[in-house]
Formats: structure tokens, C-alpha cells, sequence
């Protein structure tokens, strides 16, 4: 099965929410009952980035990359990037990985190669 | 709506403090006591964000309130992240101004360094969005780090002009005794010198250590009261004029322009509507440097100067004390400090020393407005405060 990261669809207007919300942001006349949920494209350009040098404390790697991506159809997500010189408006393509492990529970979420 | 004054003040050192939350919290509030004359307040309103989480104590106001024996007076505590403290003032103002209350005492404190840096760090970045942003390592230097990126790609903002507002702002908070950091800097130490990227590492790429605020215990009070009151004791007449208060998204990737801080613009756009002035008539403000960028993006979102312009004016030592409006004499948050649920109270505290003019070597000759920004989140919460001076 392939992994995906699901935004919140407003069934009125069609707007598309990520993360999700309570109320449609465009129309203002939703409740959660009335999105569908749809996956999120993978692909997309790198809006801006950043290169973390004191992680969480749950991280035990020197630095992790952070960026945000604007993806085919507008929609923008904050990821982690596995890119070794990121620049401002490369194309990216995102995997969905482990992003953050803790005692008990670990995270899924994308995760940003170069396309 | 009755006007508010402010009656009296009183601040701890912005530092390690190695004594409980609940004194770093009532300290202020005996020195604001002292400085108005008042004993009896009716209410209280502590600041503060993570007493639950970093101190291992909640219902901080009610130990306060009693700490300082002003029992049976009503206690509230309040949690609005990093503007704790400005919208802690903002229930004052209403308390009082509503007819509900005559005398209010407004605490902000917080202690960061019982925990270490790392889960100081992580504390903070609970404010961040959970499933969105959390869960990816997100934190809020990073936040800041992506937002300089593109900042500096679009509007010819460099590393110097970071640089700039920390050299500026530490230098100003050598003339401050309860700032957190007593060091001058100098461009070549932390940029040019080849030592620099050892003095001055890379923290959140592109900012870098001295891009950052230091992380602080301290505290702050104001009392707030009428202006009936202030007819009794006798103190300089500085009045809250203006309040304004704004949100923007949860998520940071969701604004249309992630170089906009939308509620930065509207906050400080209705207190100076509210208070009837201009950016232009402000003599001396606080801006919410948690990271140098900040300093620079909001001198312009809330209408010193035009968007993109901001790092020229800096140039120019326009915001220097002296110059055409000094922005953070105190240190800001870069030197002052940052105890984050304090802050936006201690921001007020030098606004009004300022006005009454009593800030000794850091002040601004004949300031008669001031001005203050507090920003929670990262920009999705903003308090901003007009204060002016009465004769």
C-alpha cells in the first residue's frame, strides 16, 4: 500500500486544508463531517530551508534539514529534506519515512529528495 | 471605557535565577508595590507559559497572590505562549477600564534554566504545530531560520545586517543592569574574523548563535489602576492607550506570503488606531527580537518604515538610541533576555521608564510614546501596546 500524507477537502468549495481544520477556511460554512479526505502530491519546489544544528533532544543526529515545499496544485507542507545543498526553488520529491522516534511511538512524515 | 494608568513597576534581573518560580514572580510585584505607594490590589494576573511543564507547578497566580499576602484578592493565570505577558496587560486593561476592578497588579514570570537548554528548547517548540510541524523536529529557531531564508533572498537583507541588530542591541543592554547578557560584541568578532565561526556558530541556518535570544528566568510587574488613584499617590501619569491583538495561522507553511507577519500588521494597527497616533509619533519602542530577523521584519510590519526597508534604516542607525526611533534601548530580547511568559511585561517596564524618564544612560530624551510588540507563536499571536505620557 503506498503511503500518503491526507489533506481535508471541503466538499462545498472544494478548498483544500493542511493540516486539517474544523471549519473551512474559505467558505466558513463546514463542519469536519463535510471533508473528503485526498492525498497530497509528492512532488514539488522548495519554498525555503534550514539546516538545524541542535535538533530535539529525541534526535540523536548532529543536524536535520527542515524545509517548506510548495507542491503540484499549490498546496505547501513544512517536511524534513535528505538534500545535501538545498537551494531555494529545486525541484523535490517527498517518501513518507520515520521522522521522529520517541520511547514508545514513532512518526511518520515526509521526507524530501532531490527530483 | 474608564483610561488606565500605570501606577508603579518592578522588574528582576532577566538571568539564571537560583530561587523558585513563585519569587521570581512576587519580587517584581513587592517592587511595584513600593514604587506606587499601593498596598491592597483588588486582582492579579500572572504570565506565564510552562510552569506546568518546566517547573512541575500550576495554578501559579493563587501561589502568587498568596505569597505576596494580598489575599483575598482575585488571582488569574495566563498561558498565551511568548505574549503571555502583553496579553496578561491587555486583561488589566480591561479589568480596570470595564469599572470591575480599581487597582490590578500584572505579573509575567517565567524559569527556563531549572530544565536544560535542549528541553528549554523543546518546551518552546510545543507551540508549534503538532502534527504539521512537531513531529518533524520543528522548533522555533528553525522556524526563524526558514523565514530569514527567504526574507534575505527577497529583500537584500544579509548576514550583516543580522549582525548588526545584535552588535546594536547588546550594546544598549550594557547600560541595562538586569540584562540578561553584559557583553559587547563587535561585527568583526562574531563575522569577519577568522575566529568568528567558532565565536558565532551556525544555529539555525542561516541565523547563527548570536542571532538568538539567550534562554531566561526573570520577572516583571506593572500595577494598573484609574486615573481617580493616580490623583492619590503622586506618580507620573504614563496611560495605556492603545491595545490591539491579532492572530495568523497555526501552521507557518499555510500563509499565502511566509515572509508576512499578518497579525504583527493588524495588531499594531489597531493600537495605533485605538490610541490615536501614528507609527511615525512613536519616540521609543520594544519589538519582539527573539531572533534578529525579527527585529528588522517587524520595524517595518508595524509602520516605521516601508516593507523591505527596515535593514537600510538600521544602517543608518536609525534605531539606535538617538536615532530617529530607537527600537529596544532596553537590550530586547537578544540581551535583555527572553523568560518567555515575562517578556511582553518586561517590554512595558522599560517603555514605561522611558516615559517617566528614568532609564538612566539608555534614555531616550523626551520620549512621550512608546511603543510595544510581543510575539507569541511563531507571529500567530501578537499583542501590541501604545503607551503615552500624560502632564
Amino acid at each position: 500500500m503506498e503511503l500518503n500524507i491526507y489533506a481535508y477537502k471541503c466538499k462545498r468549495c472544494g478548498e483544500i486544508h493542511y493540516p486539517y481544520k474544523t471549519i473551512c477556511k474559505k467558505c466558513g460554512e463546514n463542519d469536519h463531517n463535510e471533508f473528503e479526505i485526498v492525498p497530497l502530491p509528492k512532488k514539488g519546489k522548495l519554498l525555503t530551508f534550514t539546516i538545524l544544528h541542535n535538533p530535539p533532544s529525541d534526535y540523536e543526529v548532529p543536524t536535520i534539514s527542515l524545509g517548506i515545499v510548495e507542491l503540484e496544485g499549490g498546496q505547501r507542507i513544512t517536511g524534513q529534506l535528505n538534500i545535501k545543498n538545498p537551494k531555494i526553488g529545486m525541484n523535490v520529491e517527498g517518501k513518507i519515512e520515520v521522522v521522529r522516534k520517541e520511547a514508545y511511538n514513532k512518526h511518520l512524515g515526509m521526507v524530501f529528495y532531490q527530483a | 471605557m474608564r483610561e488606565v494608568y500605570v501606577a508603579g513597576i518592578g522588574i528582576t534581573s532577566f538571568t539564571r535565577l537560583e530561587y523558585p518560580l513563585v519569587e521570581i514572580a512576587a519580587y517584581p510585584g513587592l517592587m511595584a508595590l513600593r514604587d506606587s505607594g499601593l498596598k491592597k490590589i483588588d486582582q492579579l494576573y500572572v504570565a506565564n507559559m510552562g510552569s506546568g511543564r518546566v517547573n512541575a507547578q500550576t495554578g501559579l497566580a493563587s501561589a502568587v497572590v498568596d505569597h505576596l499576602s494580598l489575599t483575598p484578592a482575585g488571582a488569574v493565570t495566563i498561558e498565551n505562549g511568548p505574549a503571555s505577558g502583553a496579553s496578561a496587560i491587555k486583561e488589566g486593561f480591561m479589568a480596570i477600564a470595564s469599572g470591575m476592578h480599581d487597582v490590578v497588579m500584572v505579573i509575567g514570570a517565567e524559569r527556563m534554566r531549572e530544565v536544560n537548554q535542549l528541553e528549554a528548547t523543546d518546551f518552546v517548540a510545543t507551540l508549534t504545530h503538532p502534527l504539521a510541524e512537531y513531529i518533524y523536529g520543528v522548533t522555533l529557531p528553525s522556524l526563524a531560520g526558514m523565514f530569514a531564508r527567504l526574507y534575505m533572498e527577497k529583500y537584500g537583507v544579509t548576514s550583516r545586517h543580522l549582525a548588526m541588530v545584535a552588535v546594536k542591541n547588546h550594546h544598549n543592554a550594557m547600560d541595562n543592569f538586569y540584562a540578561h547578557l553584559h557583553e559587547e560584541i563587535t561585527l568583526e568578532g562574531i563575522l569577519d574574523s577568522p575566529e568568528a565561526s567558532t565565536n558565532n556558530p551556525y544555529v539555525a541556518d542561516p541565523l547563527r548563535f548570536y542571532d538568538m535570544c539567550p534562554v531566561s528566568d526573570g520577572g516583571a510587574c506593572l500595577i494598573l489602576t484609574t486615573a481617580e488613584v493616580m490623583k492619590k499617590i503622586n506618580k507620573p501619569m504614563i496611560r495605556i492607550a492603545g491595545i490591539g491583538q491579532a492572530t495568523d495561522t497555526h501552521a507557518v507553511h499555510e500563509r499565502k506570503d511566509p515572509t508576512d507577519l499578518l497579525a504583527v500588521r493588524e495588531a499594531a494597527r489597531q493600537s495605533f488606531e485605538m490610541a490615536k497616533v501614528k507609527p511615525q509619533d512613536v519616540d521609543v519602542a520594544e519589538l519582539h527580537d527573539a531572533f534578529t530577523i525579527l527585529e528588522i521584519a517587524e520595524s517595518e510590519e508595524v509602520g516605521f518604515f516601508k516593507k523591505g526597508e527596515g535593514h537600510i534604516a538600521l544602517e543608518k542607525g536609525e534605531t539606535k538610541i538617538g536615532g530617529k526611533i530607537p527600537i529596544n534601548p532596553s537590550g530586547g530580547l537578544k540581551a535583555k533576555g527572553h523568560p518567555v511568559g515575562a517578556t511582553g511585561v518586561g517590554q512595558a517596564h522599560e517603555i514605561v521608564l522611558q516615559l517617566r524618564g528614568e532609564a538612566k544612560k539608555r534614555q531616550m530624551q523626551n520620549a512621550k510614546i512608546g511603543f510595544t510588540c510581543n510575539f507569541g507563536g511563531f507571529g500567530n499571536n501578537v499583542v501590541c501596546l501604545t503607551f503615552i505620557k500624560e502632564k
